[in-house]
């Protein structure tokens, strides 16, 4: 049989930004490349013509995909590293709490792509609406509903409003009630199963070697979390697991998603508990010292990496972003070799990529 | 001698209504996510919003939409596939321009590889402007395309 190029996308119920270029033998896809930059806006060069502060928002748009303030986090770090800026302790409080909601806004949405590529139309709508629930409280405490520009330089611009423990406290009580409901629908569904396992299967050595992260990563069973290993924030003094899975395959990829949401809510339930009184912003100068700085967070994908170079300006010199998707796009090739065509949008959405923070 | 008569029949009022009412509930939206203002693009669709009670649902087949969002900031690499799109699209189509990107560029005002504004390629019926706009925006835009599709056509 001859092999011919296949054009997948970008106008295309499950590639998002993207479009892939497949070589298809009948129905088996031998290589797939993928053609990325639909959604490029050159942050990073926008970046050096914008102050600090003004970047908040444009940095945050990198992955607006329900996770900005887990994204926005790492950029923060750097700045108040060079600035040697010590952020009041409720404000560190009130920035993971916007970070751990977050996560499982996102995680909740990459449940809700599962389901569209898999058929199970059901599983879209449930996770959607608890997904709400996530983005009033988030509103509440921030004003906006995905994008957020909550923390700032020196901590955060809003305290938290009243009554927002007991609401926030009762809906994390909901969800977890609720995960035991995705487990019947999704993961222990039998026709979900054959459509996820053993597809897609991602070795440990192959993902370290790709230099996947997040997730996907734990996924394939190696135990890497930064919240862990490097604690930032306040992250030392919670009390969590870092869930891995055991093949590595979609399956397990969506379960320790699914997982993590309820280590997030276990970790919400500690910060609300303990989260101490203080003032919530310090004052920052709007100059940054001359250096260099290289901070890592866990966001919601995986690690996200940033490089700041100042040199004494208001405006950063360099601002360089290593994001998550971006580094888990380079396993995608990599498993899309021999599988069936109707894989190939299975595979793509374990993945979680967003198109938007692969391009930037 | 069809389209003459086509044309007569549209001329009748009555008649002009009833294609208008049901072009204006039966909406179809093309998916193709350009931006960032694609999360809530799910978020109306889904089940708390739920724009299907307008006719609006989000459909994977080009050629049985009518209705195109422009969902945020559109690169120049992405505009020809926008263009693309449309073109494809059996007529009449309506386009909305969801955020501020769609509208004037917004943040990306002063990008490289930003289109200033999707009505740069596209003639656009309805703007809603936010970052990303609420899904109560996006349901009033839509309300908004019905009321001007209903007056499609009539005399005033
Ligand atoms: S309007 Fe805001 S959310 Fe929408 S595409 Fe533009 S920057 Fe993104």
């Amino acid at each position: 049989m001859s092999v011919m190029k296949l054009s997948m996308g970008p106008q295309h119920p499950i590639t998002g930004h993207f479009r892939f270029i497949l070589d298809v033998d009948g129905d088996l896809v031998l290589k797939l490349e993928p053609d990325i930059g639909y959604t490029h806006r050159g942050i990073e060069k926008l970046a050096e013509k914008r102050t600090y502060l003004q970047n908040l928002p444009v940095i945050e748009r990198v992955n607006s995909y329900c996770d900005s303030a887990g994204t926005m986090l790492g950029y923060l770090e750097a700045i108040e590293e060079l600035m040697g800026l010590e952020v009041p302790e409720r404000a560190k409080y009130l920035r993971v709490i916007a970070a751990e909601l977050n996560r499982i806004a996102s995680h909740l949405y990459a449940a809700c792509l599962f389901s569209v590529a898999t058929g199970l139309e059901t599983m879209l709508m449930w996770p959607i609406n608890d997904r709400e629930l996530v983005l009033d409280l988030l509103e509440k405490l921030t004003g906006q509903r995905i994008t957020y520009t909550y923390q700032t330089i020196g901590g955060v611009r809003f305290d938290m409003p009243e009554g927002f423990k007991e609401e926030a406290l009762k809906r994390l009580d909901y969800l977890e009630k609720r995960t035991e409901d995705y487990y019947k629908m999704l993961l222990w569904n039998h026709t979900f199963h054959m459509r996820t396992k053993k597809v897609g299967i991602l070795k440990p050595s192959d993902a370290i070697k790709l230099g996947v992260v997040g997730p996907n990563l734990r996924a394939s069973g190696v135990k890497v979390d930064v919240r862990k290993d490097e604690p930032y924030e306040v992250y030392d003094k919670f009390d969590f697991s870092i869930p891995t899975g055991k093949n590595g395959d979609s399956y397990d990829r969506l379960e320790v998603r699914f997982k993590e949401v309820e280590q997030s809510i276990n970790i919400l339930r500690q910060a609300l508990k303990d989260i101490p009184k203080g003032p919530i912003k310090k004052w920052a100068p709007p100059i940054v010292p001359k250096g260099e700085a290289y901070t890592r967070v866990e966001a919601a994908r995986g690690e996200f990496g940033y490089y700041i170079v100042a040199d004494g300006t208001m405006k950063p010199y360099r601002l360089k972003m290593s994001p998550p998707s971006f580094r888990n796009l380079i396993a995608l090739p990599h498993l899309c070799k021999n599988v069936p065509l109707g894989d190939i949008p299975v595979i793509y959405i374990s993945l979680d990529l967003i198109p938007m923070d692969v391009d930037r | 001698m069809l389209e003459k008569i086509r044309k007569s029949f549209m001329n009748i009022k009555l008649l002009r209504k009833v294609f208008n009412w049901g072009r204006a509930w039966s909406l179809w939206s093309v998916h193709l996510e350009t931006g960032c203002c694609g999360p809530e693009d799910m978020a109306r669709a889904c089940a708390r919003f739920d724009t299907e009670r307008f006719g609006t649902l989000p459909f994977p087949t080009l050629r049985e939409c009518d209705l195109i969002f422009v969902t945020g900031f559109v690169t120049k690499k992405m505009a020809k596939r926008l263009k693309l799109t449309y073109e494809q699209m059996p007529e009449p189509k309506y386009v909305i321009a969801i955020g501020h990107c769609a509208i004037s560029g917004g943040l990306w005002w002063d990008s490289y590889s930003v289109v200033q504004g999707v009505d740069e390629i596209l003639p656009v019926d309805v703007y809603v402007p936010g970052c990303p706009p609420r899904p109560e925006a996006w349901i009033q835009g839509i309300r908004m395309l019905q009321e001007k599709i209903a007056k499609e056509g009539l005399k005033k």
